[in-house]
C-alpha cells in the first residue's frame, strides 16, 4: 500500500512540476503554450541519450535542462513579439515536430521502440527501494523550485510579469523591455518542463515517443486553470485532483459497462468540459484571487 | 512531380475550403480558434453514419451532414461564444475555451465510433491516367466541390446584403454596429457557414483518404498556417494561403521524408511571421 502510493506521488510530483513551469508562463506572464509537452520531451531524451553515450547522470540532466531553455528561446524569437495566440498556433506545432522527429530519427532515438537502459541518480548506491528515492528527489526538486519562483515572482521582476500578463502596453510605457521578460519566462518555464522530463524518464525507466502526446500539455493546462493560475500552490493542488481523477477513472473502469478507449475518450472529454466551465464561470481557478486576473471580465 | 501538384492542389482545396470559416472567425471575433479542424471531422462522420448507416444517399447525406455542422456552429455560439462576448472576454479565455471545445468534439467522436478508420460506401472507381498522373474520381469531384463553393462564397461576400455585413463587421465591429448591423445575426450567420464550410472540407477531405477521429486535428496547423499566410481575417487570402500550403506540403517531399509534411506549414508560418506578419495580402489585423 504504501508502495503504491508512493509510485503515484511520484507522478503527481513530476505533474506539479511540469505545471508549476506553464503556470510560470501562463499564470504569471499570460503566455499561451499549447505545445509544453515539447520541452518535456526534449528534457527526457537528452537526458537518456547524453547518459546513455557516457556523460554523468548529473550533466545529463542539466544539459536536457539547458536544451529545453534553449528550444524556449528559439520558439520565442518569432513569436513573443506579435499577438498572443501566434504562440499557442506555434508551440502546438513545434511539440508535434519534436514527437515526429523522435518518431522517425530512428538512428539516434530508435523511434517508436523508444530507450531504455539508463543510469538514474545514486541508484548504484540506495540501499532501499529506488522509488523511495526518487520520491524524496522529486518533492525535494518541486519544494526548490516552488520556493524560487515564489521568491522570482514577488520580486520586482515576477511584478513586471504580472503586468505583462495584465496589459503588456502599459508594462512597455513603463519602459519595460516586455519582449525580453516575455523570454525569460518562456525560457525558464521550459527549462522547469526539460527538468520534468528527466524524472519522467527516471520514473518509467523507458520513454518511447507515445509518451508525448500533445493531451500532455493539456493535462498541465487543466491543472494550471483548475488550481487557480498564477497561484502555485494551486498547481500543486491541481496536480493531486487531476492525478486523483485519472487515477480513480482506472479503478471504477472495472464496473462500468464501456470499453477501455471509451473510458480514455470520457476521462478527456471531462477534461474538456471542465477546461470550457472553468474559463466560463471561474477564470481564477479554485485557489485564485479573483480581484488580480482580469481574465474573462 | 506532376502527381505530387495534383496531390497538392487536391489537398490546398480541402484545406483553403476550410480555413475560409477559421479566417473568418479570426477576423471577427479575433481569436484563434482551435476547434475549428474537429468540426470537419464532425462533419465526416455524421454524414458518413447517414450514408453507411442509415444507407441515404452521398449527396443527400452531404447536404444534411453540412446543415447539421454548421447549426452546432450556431447552437455553440449561442452556448459559449455569445456569453462570452458579453462579459467581453479577453482572446486568451477563447483561445482556452477553443481547445477545451477541441477536446470535448474529437473525444466524443471516439466515443460513440472509436478509432478505427472508416470509408464512405461508394463505388470503387478506377483513376483516370493522363502523361502518367493518376487523378481518382473521388479528387475530381473534391477539387470540383470545393471550387463551386469558392466561387459560392465569393458571390455570397460580394453581392448579398449579409455577405457584405459580414465584411463590415470584420473590418469594424464598432463602425457596422453603429451603422445598424445587427452584429448578433451576421455573427450568427458566420458560424453556420464557417463552420458548415469546414463540415463540406471534412466529408471531401474523407472522400480523398479515410475517415478518422484525428483526421481534422492533424490539418489545424496547416490550416492556420493558410490563415495567416494569406492575412488574418481575409477570405479570399486564406483561400490562396490554403493552395500553397497544400501544394508546398506535398511537393516538399522531393526534398523532405514525408513525415515532416506538417513541419512545412510551421516552417513558412515561422517565416510569414518574422518577415511578413500581416501576411501575404493584408488581413484585418496583424
Amino acid at each position: 500500500m504504501i508502495d503504491y502510493l508512493v509510485a503515484i506521488s511520484i507522478i503527481v510530483g513530476i505533474y506539479a512540476i511540469f505545471a508549476i513551469g506553464l503556470n510560470l508562463e501562463w499564470g504569471f506572464t499570460g503566455l499561451i503554450n499549447f505545445g509544453h509537452v515539447g520541452f518535456l520531451a526534449i528534457g527526457a531524451y537528452t537526458t537518456v541519450l547524453m547518459n546513455q553515450s557516457g556523460a554523468p547522470i548529473w550533466l545529463s540532466m542539466a544539459s536536457g535542462v539547458v536544451l529545453a531553455a534553449f528550444f524556449g528561446l528559439l520558439v520565442g524569437i518569432p513569436t513573443l513579439r506579435l499577438r498572443e495566440d501566434y504562440l499557442a498556433i506555434v508551440t502546438i506545432g513545434f511539440s508535434e515536430i519534436v514527437r515526429l522527429f523522435l518518431l522517425n530519427e530512428e538512428w539516434l532515438t530508435r523511434g517508436p521502440m523508444g530507450l531504455f537502459g539508463f543510469d538514474r541518480p545514486f541508484e548504484a548506491v540506495i540501499p532501499f527501494d529506488y522509488n523511495y528515492f526518487l520520491f524524496i528527489l522529486v518533492f525535494g526538486s518541486l519544494a526548490v523550485i516552488y520556493l524560487l519562483l515564489e521568491k522570482l515572482v514577488h520580486s520586482p521582476w515576477g511584478r513586471v510579469l504580472k503586468s505583462i500578463r495584465e496589459d503588456e502596453d502599459v508594462a512597455s510605457a513603463l519602459g519595460k523591455d516586455v519582449f525580453r521578460y516575455k523570454i525569460q519566462a518562456l525560457m525558464i518555464g521550459s527549462a522547469i518542463a526539460g527538468l520534468a522530463g528527466a524524472f519522467l524518464a527516471f520514473n518509467l525507466q523507458y520513454i518511447n515517443p507515445r509518451n508525448f502526446i500533445p493531451m500532455e500539455t493539456f493535462y498541465a493546462w487543466i491543472i494550471v486553470v483548475l488550481g487557480g493560475s498564477a497561484r502555485n500552490k494551486g498547481t500543486i493542488l491541481g496536480a493531486i485532483i487531476v492525478q486523483s481523477f485519472y487515477t480513480g477513472t482506472r479503478y471504477i473502469q472495472d464496473y462500468v459497462p464501456l470499453a477501455s478507449h471509451q473510458m480514455a475518450a470520457l476521462r478527456v472529454m471531462v477534461i474538456g468540459v471542465l477546461l470550457v466551465l472553468l474559463m466560463m464561470y471561474k477564470p481564477q481557478g479554485l485557489l485564485g484571487k479573483k480581484e488580480e486576473l482580469t481574465l474573462g471580465q | 512531380m506532376l502527381q505530387l501538384i495534383v496531390n497538392g492542389i487536391v489537398l490546398g482545396s480541402i484545406i483553403a475550403l476550410a480555413a475560409i470559416g477559421l479566417t473568418m472567425v479570426y477576423g471577427v471575433l479575433n481569436f484563434a480558434n482551435f476547434s475549428h479542424a474537429d468540426f470537419m471531422t464532425f462533419g465526416a462522420y455524421i454524414a458518413f453514419v447517414l450514408n453507411v448507416a442509415l444507407g441515404l444517399n452521398i449527396i443527400l447525406s452531404f447536404f444534411i451532414a453540412v446543415a447539421i455542422a454548421g447549426a452546432l456552429g450556431v447552437l455553440l455560439d449561442f452556448l459559449v461564444w455569445k456569453p462570452m462576448r458579453r462579459k467581453n472576454a479577453d482572446l486568451v479565455s477563447l483561445i482556452i475555451i477553443s481547445i477545451g471545445l477541441s477536446l470535448i468534439v474529437r473525444n466524443a467522436i471516439i466515443f460513440i465510433w472509436g478509432g478505427s478508420t472508416r470509408n464512405f460506401d461508394l463505388p470503387v472507381q478506377r483513376g483516370i491516367e493522363m502523361l502518367g498522373v493518376t487523378i481518382t474520381h473521388n479528387q475530381l469531384i473534391g477539387v470540383g466541390t470545393a471550387i463551386l463553393f469558392m466561387v459560392l462564397v465569393h458571390f455570397f461576400l460580394k453581392k448579398t446584403k449579409l455577405g457584405k455585413a459580414m465584411r463590415a463587421i470584420s473590418d469594424d465591429i464598432n463602425l457596422a454596429r453603429i451603422s445598424g448591423i445587427d452584429s448578433d445575426k451576421v455573427i450568427m450567420w458566420m458560424w453556420f457557414i464557417g463552420i458548415g464550410l469546414a463540415g463540406v472540407a471534412g466529408i471531401l477531405y474523407g472522400l480523398e483518404t479515410t475517415i478518422r477521429p484525428n483526421m481534422g486535428w492533424f490539418l489545424i496547423l496547416p490550416m492556420f498556417a493558410a490563415v495567416i499566410l494569406g492575412g488574418i481575417g481575409n477570405p479570399y487570402g486564406a483561400m490562396v494561403g490554403g493552395m500553397v500550403i497544400g501544394l508546398s506540403q506535398e511537393l516538399s517531399m522531393l526534398i523532405l521524408p514525408s513525415e515532416y509534411k506538417m513541419g512545412v506549414s510551421l516552417g513558412i508560418m515561422i517565416l510569414v511571421l518574422l518577415f511578413k506578419p500581416r501576411g501575404l495580402f493584408g488581413g484585418t489585423k496583424t
